[in-house]
């Protein structure tokens, strides 16, 4: 006899299988009776609701006997069938299926409701769409197509409660009404309203909540949960009924066209406008899906929505729906000759500048992006060109939808777009702490707006919005399409301005995403990019190296120097074609402070590719030119009694310039000299107190020793030469030679100074 | 169709647990059978709600809110969910699942509620019906008030699930519709 304390067991036995995840093993007989218990009729609804959570926790099952063909109550079977379709079996899966068509076919018991059979078959198509004959989904189709369509329009009536008002009152039963309150004058749907609700119209709810699901999987078995091709759709004939399938075609699409008249209206529940909303984007995606097994229905779809495009394109709080809307013109304008160009427009210029702030549109509108990620490939279309708005979605959503821009980022990027995606991506915290005052700017009253005194300076961000010193360059940044030649000269202003915002948690979450777009972003360009465009994008890194959003942590994270590396090795011409440009750069003693990776990086760029062998215009001056200008750099960083302006830096900057001036002079024999006296003079160097109290001993120790065998190296000019021109390869194999230089040079050092016992080979 | 739902505590500085997990059938042919299958469907309902722990404690943080805020003084106390923050994220194929699925979530004083959803999904009902299970959970499952039991309750939250998301389908219910749920199951929500 079950009662309270076998519930209790129950439910202390559900927790203790489902709390870990190894297996526990319950006695063989147990599972059986727990079968038993389920499925017999006395048991109350609790106990058979716990023995089906425990089955499940348990499942697979190896001593399952369930079965749901001699279950009668519609309730039970849905319980049962949730054990069986855990199993993972697909003849269980089939079995299921066919038990639950059969019960749709046939007339149910008297107090049973099919209510409770639909989501079984949702579920048992989705787990396995082949699982139903052609005849049953035939079967279910007509069903489908009734119960969608022929609802009763009219409320059912209260339960009898019992009591003193239970006698029955010859009461007519009021016409159902719209959300809004006006009575119904067409069929019954999901956005109907009534007091109590008859079952064909719980059917009703049941069937529109699994139609776009049963269009995608259940009306072709054969093919699977495709939306793809067709079978050739039958024509009507008049006056013959049309096939299950038409008829359930056509029956939805008049469904959905009802629910788009629907969901404008002003419900009275606040809470149904969510609904409204859900329920159009689901009508237009069904629409969308008609129109693709049966291309007739695209003039009609198209022309619907041409006017609930117009009647909702203002109104934000539908912004959602016209991602369906536009996915459909997507599909399908073509065929229907219709321009939508508008509808696009629209929907990239207007809605992410308006909206960015919505995470859920955010998301949908970057899937949406990446589901037509062929719409990008054209680099004049309104899609491509909307670049900048679509990145305000990440700037403010960036832990969500990081990802999705990793997918993204690829499609955007073309020669046109390279230069100004690279400063968008070093700008974006910028950009999120923009938008952030561009809100906060839009909540102010009116009368606040008008902001503080344009002659003077803006004493905090919010006024500065508005300021004629600072407007054009929020602008600028804050626009919705790609202006290259718009760029302000510089955005140093504003990013100072806005540096207060720089420790706010989302503009600190958005700098976390950059360094891995960044990454992204030059492994992508390295693959089409010219001459001219990797030139330019040189130039920008080394400018835009200082111009970083004050953000601790984001300059280190930003790892521009390797990419510098990498861009040199692709084209090693470069050195030679912007040396003025680098000259610049590294003649600045105080970049090696402030811009260490990135200046390490550009020395050892310019011992690796400047040489004839790179670039038959590299002259004996250049090198002579650059020689100078590192050396004097080298020399202001090891001086001896190192003053306050001295900058410091890391021991590998110095180990660097060193190598650098010896490649350099290797290739310049008038230069070894030179070098060999700098070199010959760094033991003094390592030892000097005042330097000692800076760089620990490893590090000391390491330059001393690199200081050692480049000098030995130099003795042998014609090796060093070969040493340090080697073959012009791809940048893998740069790689690979600058890793294996050190080894190299080791080797060499051993064998001018063979140290005590070994044999010089 | 929903995969699963899972019930979480996000924890802060605690890790994440998982209160409660439903999955809504089981894909045949994919993947081992037998008791690995089993252990691959509890790991990858913890790696979902890892991630829901990690974007809702991102989000909080965004949003300027402490990340583990206090239980109401009144266990009674209708829970409004005007400001609950929610999202949506994708996870790519294999990671966890073996195709591509879309979470969504929301997040409830101490407490994160998940779909996890087939792509292409109805992103717009996802959260409706998230934001419908939520305080009836909370509401039959006591879930606020002390010594909260929802670990031995699985028949209160599985009545639930099987009426408003019966085997992972969603269900398109106005309000009406709504209301009359709640009187088959006997729930007097707050509204």
């Amino acid at each position: 006899e079950a009662g309270p304390e076998a519930v209790d067991g129950l439910q202390r036995l559900h927790l203790s299988v489902a709390a870990t995840k190894y297996p526990r093993k319950l006695d063989g007989k147990f599972v059986e009776q727990l079968q038993t218990v389920l499925c017999s009729p006395k048991s109350p609804e609790q106990i058979q609701v716990l023995c089906a959570a425990i089955l499940r926790e348990m499942s697979p099952c190896n001593d399952l006997v369930l079965s749901c063909d001699e279950i009668q109550d519609t309730k039970l079977l849905s319980l049962v069938s949730s054990v069986l379709l855990a199993q993972g079996s697909r003849g269980e899966v089939a079995a299921v299926g066919q038990r639950v068509v059969q019960g749709l076919e046939r007339r149910l018991p008297e107090g049973q409701s099919a209510r409770f059979l639909l989501p079984v078959l949702a579920n048992v198509i989705s787990l396995s769409p082949g699982s139903l004959t052609e005849e049953q989904t035939n079967v279910v189709s007509k069903k489908l197509a009734d119960w969608l369509r022929y609802a009763s329009i009219q409320q059912g009536m209260a339960q009898p409660s019992g009591g003193f008002f239970s006698s029955p009152r010859t009461k007519q039963p009021a016409p159902i009404t719209e959300v809004d309150g006006a009575v119904a004058t067409d069929f019954f749907t999901v956005l109907s309203v009534a007091q109590h609700y008859t079952q064909d119209q719980w059917l009703n709810v049941q069937a529109f909540s699994m139609l776009r699901n049963w269009l995608l999987c259940g009306l072709w078995p054969q093919e699977g949960c495709v939306s793809g091709t067709p079978l050739v759709p039958v024509p009507a004939t008049p006056g013959r009924l049309l096939p299950p399938r038409e008829r359930l075609r056509d029956k939805a699409f008049a469904y959905c066209q009802r629910l788009v008249e629907q969901s404008t209206r002003r419900p009275l529940k606040k809470e149904d406008g969510d609904l409204q909303k859900a329920c159009l984007i689901e009508a237009v995606t069904i629409m969308d899906i008609i129109c693709k097994q049966d291309s007739s229905y695209v003039c009609r779809a198209v022309s619907c929505l041409k006017i609930l495009h117009s009647r909702i394109c203002g109104d934000a709080t539908y912004a959602r729906a016209l991602l369906p809307i536009a996915q459909l013109f997507l599909n399908h304008s073509k065929q229907a000759a219709v321009d939508s160009d508008a509808i696009y427009k629209h929907l990239f210029s207007d809605i992410p500048a308006l909206l960015f702030h919505n995470p859920s549109l955010a998301f949908e509108f970057v899937q949406f992006c990446k589901d037509n990620s062929q719409l990008f490939t054209d680099s004049s279309s309104i899609f491509r060109q909307s670049f900048p708005n679509l990145f305000k979605f990440l700037a403010w959503n960036s832990p969500a939808l990081i990802s999705e821009f990793v997918d993204l980022l690829p499609f955007l990027l073309d020669p046109g777009t390279a230069t100004e995606i690279f400063h968008l991506l070093l700008d974006l915290p910028c950009l999120t702490a923009a938008l952030d005052i561009q809100l906060r700017a839009a909540a102010l009253p009116v009368s606040e707006k008008a902001g503080a005194d344009p002659a003077g300076k803006p004493a905090t961000c919010l006024e500065a919005f508005h300021h004629p010193l600072y407007r054009s360059m929020f602008q600028y940044l804050l626009r919705s399409r790609a202006a290259p030649e718009d760029a302000p000269d510089s955005l140093v202003p504003l990013r100072q301005l806005l540096g207060s915002l720089a420790g706010s948690p989302r503009v600190v979450q958005c700098a976390e995403t950059v360094p891995v777009l960044l990454e992204l972003f030059f492994r992508v360009v390295a693959e089409f990019a010219d001459g001219s465009l990797i030139n330019q994008l040189v130039v920008l890194l080394l400018q835009r190296s200082d111009q970083l959003y004050d953000i601790p942590a984001f300059k280190e994270d930003v790892v521009l120097g390797s990419n510098l590396a990498m861009l040199c090795g692709l084209r090693p011409a470069l050195v030679v074609e912007l040396s003025t440009e680098i000259l610049e750069f590294s003649g600045a003693v105080s970049n090696i402070q402030s811009k260490e990776a990135i200046f390490t990086h550009m020395a050892w760029a310019v011992g690796e590719f400047l040489s004839v062998s790179h670039d038959k215009r590299c002259t004996v001056e250049q090198i002579t030119r650059f020689f100078e200008t590192l050396e004097a750099v080298l020399f202001e960083i090891t001086q001896l009694r190192p003053q306050a302006s001295t900058p410091s830096c890391a021991p590998r900057a110095i180990s660097v310039l060193m190598a650098t001036l010896t490649k350099l002079a290797a290739r310049s024999q008038d230069l070894i000299p030179r070098v060999s006296m700098f070199l010959s003079k760094m033991r003094t160097f390592v030892q000097s107190p005042a330097v000692t109290s800076v760089y620990c001993e490893e590090d000391l120790e390491e330059i001393l020793i690199r200081a050692t065998e480049l000098m030995n190296l130099l003795k042998m000019p014609s090796v060093a030469q070969f040493v340090f021109t080697p073959p012009v390869a791809s940048t893998r194999f740069q790689k690979e030679v600058n890793d294996s230089l050190p080894l190299a040079l080791r080797m060499v050092t051993q064998l001018l100074e063979p140290a005590a016992g070994s044999m010089p080979v | 169709m929903v995969r699963a739902f899972v019930l979480l505590a996000p924890g802060g500085p605690a890790p994440c647990r998982v209160l409660y997990a439903r999955t809504f059938g089981t894909p045949p042919g994919a993947g081992p059978g037998g008791p690995r299958q089993r252990l691959r469907r509890k790991e990858q309902l913890l790696v979902v709600a890892r991630q829901v722990a990690s974007q809702c404690q991102l989000l909080q943080a965004s949003l300027g809110r402490p990340s583990s805020p206090q239980l109401p003084q009144l266990p009674d106390e209708p829970v409004s969910l005007q400001d609950a923050p929610g999202g949506v994220f994708q996870m790519s194929p294999g990671d966890p699942f073996p195709e591509r699925v879309t979470v969504v979530w929301l997040s409830v004083l101490a407490l994160a509620f998940a779909l996890v959803c087939e792509p292409q999904e109805n992103l717009s009902l996802a959260e409706i019906t998230l934001r419908r299970l939520a305080p009836r959970l909370l509401l039959s499952l006591r879930l606020l008030g002390p010594g909260a039991d929802v670990l031995l309750r699985p028949d209160a939250a599985d009545g639930l699930l099987d009426r408003l998301l019966p085997h992972g389908q969603m269900l398109f219910l106005n309000e009406r519709f709504l209301q009359a749920m709640d009187r088959e199951l006997g729930l007097k929500v707050s509204r």
